[in-house]
């Protein structure tokens, strides 16, 4: 994997009359990265994923596609191939027309057309089905052969716009891994937009956060759950289990009283009103070990999701934290913990982070 | 190609169609409308108003209030006649639905003239009806049906009816069979629930028809040649006569004119309707 | 029966199917009868309309031995196809400009598109003859074309319209995407989706210039006259059976015509049909 930049955004942004829906936007991506735009509906991050198509023009700043700018050049004739989330695959035409259509508008010859489009075929695994039509297709199936379509071209960078978005869940996961296996083999650049953050975190080299347009946080999956960048971020990404506080003496003193030893931020001033963030899975309910934060609360609510349980604790009136705790040893969900029970939760310090 | 050069190119061969050979047409008559002939019958452009003051003197003004009253009948008996088909149609065709929709098109599709001549000889002294009439007894020498306002407007509305029903049926079909079960409930009377549940879903549909209908009708000329009389002369026969008889122009285009002020009576409506819709689409 | 009706009142007849079965049941013979008994005694053997006498095809004889007759019926056809091929491109280009176009412009081609659509025959004749007069252009079969061709843009543009909106937008930016010009799109993508539309267009346009009367009217020249012109001097005349073996057979054309529009998406592998865009006409 090369350092070379498939993508660099400089300066970009998209205005829709009054409304801006793409700001300032400042991103290099590298080649063979699989790189993800989160956020919120209405973030701008299909938007700016139709800039780089080439379906809309940035309002300022410029995009450079393997270094090249591509403001003058029309979708047509950029190295770039986007998958769908409606498929949009052509009713009229077979499996196999549908993936040939990109090379022979290149006028790729006859023969290599059939060679590669029977290649992508298999990295779908879709052998078999090449002359079937669309409506013949289930949803997974159709998923498939427009990667497969955008794929056989070989473009330098691959847009895939919510592209699991209308499947099932079993599916869906099933999906995430085999593009994951795809991108990797294929090499390509993936620049994929999700709405999801599981999605995001599971695929991902990188992801950049958006909110309103903004990048909020761009890092690798682990830099932007375990580190993240403010409220929106720690809040869009998992459970964040903000707690108001203010910062006293090199740690916090929690709104509900207790001091708490924290990694305090360069800038913020004893007294300055931050926000202690504790991620669900680092909270230990009872068995605590020494140097962890320790309060007191009452189980207010407890929630079986198979693989864990989510376990609901009133520190006081209005302040809650969602801990998260894997059902190893049990099989019932209420061999541990009671509703109404007074329980002793902690956490090792550097598993909080304190935000602005 | 951006998108937007592409669509306008795609946009300026018909709309420049339509602009040289429709629009500005109906600009060059408004202008001879205003204009008066020389001695062999040739346009002289001018500012001759007084073809309109002709236009609404005591000879001529009838036959505009005779054209307005005709379609303006025809639009209220298309409107009787049809809203119960297209009811009927809609609400209890199904799986026949689109048959009998066909049906109704059918005739529409035989030339209007061949329609109307049907009436004129199954109206005439000598034809079906009366031979009819005279072979039960009813009646020993037939009645008088052509040259008659009845037998004109009666050929209007069987030349328009599919006007009105298709635009209605398309509204009844769109309607959401709930409301009306929920109508039922709320409103307790058939008639009760048509007046404040089906009249209003189908409103725009009605509108749509009663426009289609009111404006062909208004300029026809062939059911009152055909089925009347100089009795029952429409504007649109005093046109015909104007420019492929007497060969007054100008004054024909008057009457044109006044022809169109009625289609720029529902072009105002329109837009501001189009401008309303558009207003609070965006909001 | 919905029991939460209100009491002692009996449904009124408007409301049930039998008397709205009846009505419409006397509308579709009403709405025939004429028609058929125009085809009943179009092979009548005498000239009465009042007593059918035998059969005959006298009357068709003498229409295609007609010389002017059979001469009137080539140029109908002639102008027929000559309108619906130009009307049909023209009209379809200008439904792909209005439903892609987003400026100002685009609202003002669509109003100029309506119009004809509910102007008066007359209106549009006076017009399209006061052109002629204008340019200097002699009346003849190409004037009636051009006049037949002007009043049928609008329609196989509102016909294509809604199909065309019915698109999914993102097939066409696949196409784009994937290496075709907008040219390339249109032709290999878009058409081949909307040409059960743009059939049923140009079907419609053929049917109506066929039939057209008022426009070719004021536009013909001296000879040919289409087929309706003919058709109106003989009325004028008196009522002969020949007009009835006339009318038979352009009924008879039209409804073929129909038939094709409707059937033949069908036939070739689509699952809609040519009526969808019949009712859908009113969506001016």
């Amino acid at each position: 994997m090369t350092d070379a930049e498939a993508i660099r955004f400089e300066g970009v942004t998209k205005r829709f009359g009054e409304a801006v829906a793409v700001n300032g936007l400042d991103i290099s991506i590298r080649q063979g990265e699989f790189f993800s735009l989160l956020g919120p509906s209405g973030c701008g991050k299909t938007t700016t994923l139709r800039m780089v198509a080439g379906f809309e023009q940035p309002s300022e700043g410029r995009i450079f596609l393997e270094g090249d700018p591509v403001e003058e050049v029309p979708p047509y004739h950029r190295n770039v191939n986007t998958v769908f989330q409606s498929y949009a695959l052509f009713e009229h035409l077979s499996v196999e027309d549908n993936v040939a259509f990109g090379l022979k508008r290149r006028k790729v010859d006859g023969e290599e057309i059939r060679e590669r489009v029977k290649e992508a075929l298999e990295l779908v695994q879709l052998t078999g089905r090449e002359d079937s039509k669309p409506r013949e297709l289930s949803g997974g199936q159709k998923q498939r052969v427009a990667l497969a379509r955008a794929l056989v071209n070989r473009p330098a960078v691959l847009l895939l716009d919510e592209p699991l978005g209308a499947l099932d869940l079993k599916l869906r996961k099933q999906m995430q891994v085999e593009l994951k296996g795809i991108q990797r083999e294929v090499g390509i650049t993936f620049l994929y937009v999700t709405h999801d953050q599981e999605e995001a975190l599971a695929m991902s080299d990188r992801i950049a956060v958006m909110d309103a347009g903004e990048v909020k946080q761009c890092g690798t999956p682990e830099e932007v759950y375990e580190r993240p960048h403010g409220p929106f971020v720690a809040g869009f990404i998992g459970i964040s289990n903000l707690l108001p506080a203010t910062v006293e003496d090199g740690g916090v003193r929690l709104a509900s009283g207790e001091r708490c030893a924290a990694a305090v931020p360069d800038g913020c001033p004893d007294g300055s009103a931050v926000h202690v963030s504790v991620r669900p899975e680092k909270i230990w309910l009872d068995s605590l070990e020494d140097g962890m934060v320790s309060l007191d609360g009452t189980i207010v609510e407890r929630v079986y999701v198979g693989t864990t349980t989510q376990v609901i604790v009133e520190l006081a009136p209005g302040a809650r934290l969602v801990a998260l705790e894997q059902n190893t040893s049990r099989a019932h969900s209420d061999d541990r913990w009671e509703i109404g029970e007074r329980v002793r939760l902690g956490w090792h310090p550097e598993h909080a982070l304190v935000l602005r | 190609m951006s998108e937007q050069r592409f669509a306008a190119s795609m946009l300026i061969p018909g709309a420049l169609w339509l602009l040289l050979a429709f629009a500005v047409p109906l600009g060059i008559v408004l202008t001879a409308s205003l204009g008066s002939t020389d001695d062999i019958g040739n346009t002289i452009y001018g500012w001759h108003p007084e073809n309109y003051r002709e236009a609404f003197d005591p000879l001529f003004l009838p036959v505009l209030l005779r054209s307005v009253g005709f379609a303006l009948a025809t639009v209220a008996l298309c409107l009787l006649i049809g809203y119960p088909v297209a009811y009927y149609i809609a609400r209890y065709g199904g799986r026949w639905k689109s048959v009998l929709i066909a049906l109704v098109v059918l005739p529409f599709f035989v030339n209007y003239l061949v329609r109307t001549y049907a009436w004129v000889a199954l109206l005439a002294d000598e034809g079906l009806v009366n031979g009819a009439i005279t072979n039960a007894g009813i009646r020993d020498e037939g009645i008088r049906f052509l040259n008659t306002s009845w037998a004109v407007i009666g050929g209007l509305v069987y030349g328009y009816l599919a006007f009105m029903i298709l635009p209605v049926y398309a509204a009844l079909d769109r309607m959401d069979q709930s409301v009306v079960e929920a109508g039922k409930d709320l409103y307790g009377t058939p008639w009760n629930t048509f007046r404040h549940v089906t009249w209003p879903a189908t409103f725009q549909g009605v509108l749509a028809g009663c426009v289609l209908v009111f404006l062909p009708a208004v300029g026809d000329f062939v059911s009152a040649q055909l089925l009347g009389g100089p009795g029952t002369y429409m504007v649109g026969n005093l046109i015909q006569q104007q420019f492929l008889g007497a060969d007054n122009w100008p004054f024909g285009a008057a009457l044109t004119a006044v022809l169109m002020a009625f289609l720029a009576v529902w072009m105002v409506f329109y837009l501001r309707s189009a401008a309303r819709a558009a207003s609070e689409a965006a909001a | 029966m919905n029991a939460a009706r209100s009491p002692g009142r009996a449904p009124k007849p408007f409301d049930r199917p039998r008397f709205l079965r009846a009505f419409t049941g006397l509308f579709f013979i009403y709405l025939f009868a004429p028609i058929v008994l125009v085809a009943l005694f179009s092979f009548n053997s005498s000239k009465s309309l009042q007593r059918f006498q035998g059969f005959s095809l006298e009357w068709y004889r003498r229409f295609f031995e007609d010389p002017g007759l059979r001469e009137s019926l080539v140029a109908s056809l002639q102008i027929a196809f000559v309108t619906m091929v130009v009307a049909t491109v023209l009209g379809t280009m200008l439904a792909f400009g209005l439903v892609r176009a987003r400026s100002r412009w685009a609202g003002t081609a669509n109003v100029l598109m309506l119009v004809p659509l509910v102007t008066p025959e007359i209106v549009a004749a006076v017009s399209a003859l006061v052109l002629f007069t204008q340019i200097g252009m002699h009346l003849s079969l190409a004037t009636i074309i051009i006049a037949h061709i002007t009043f049928s843009i609008s329609y196989v543009t509102v016909v294509v319209r809604a199909r065309l909106a019915a698109v999914n937008p993102e097939v066409e930016q696949a196409a784009l995407d994937l290496g075709a010009t907008r040219w390339g799109t249109l032709r290999l993508v878009t058409l081949p989706e909307l040409w059960p539309a743009v059939l049923a267009a140009g079907l419609l346009t053929f049917a109506l210039s066929f039939d057209d009367f008022v426009i070719s009217f004021f536009t013909t020249g001296e000879s040919p006259q289409p087929l309706p012109v003919r058709i109106y001097s003989a009325i004028r005349f008196g009522v002969t059976p020949t007009i009835n073996a006339i009318g038979t057979l352009m009924l008879t054309f039209s409804a073929v015509l129909i038939g094709l529009a409707i059937a033949l998406p069908r036939l070739l592998g689509r699952r809609e049909s040519g009526i969808g865009v019949l009712v859908g006409r009113e969506t001016v």
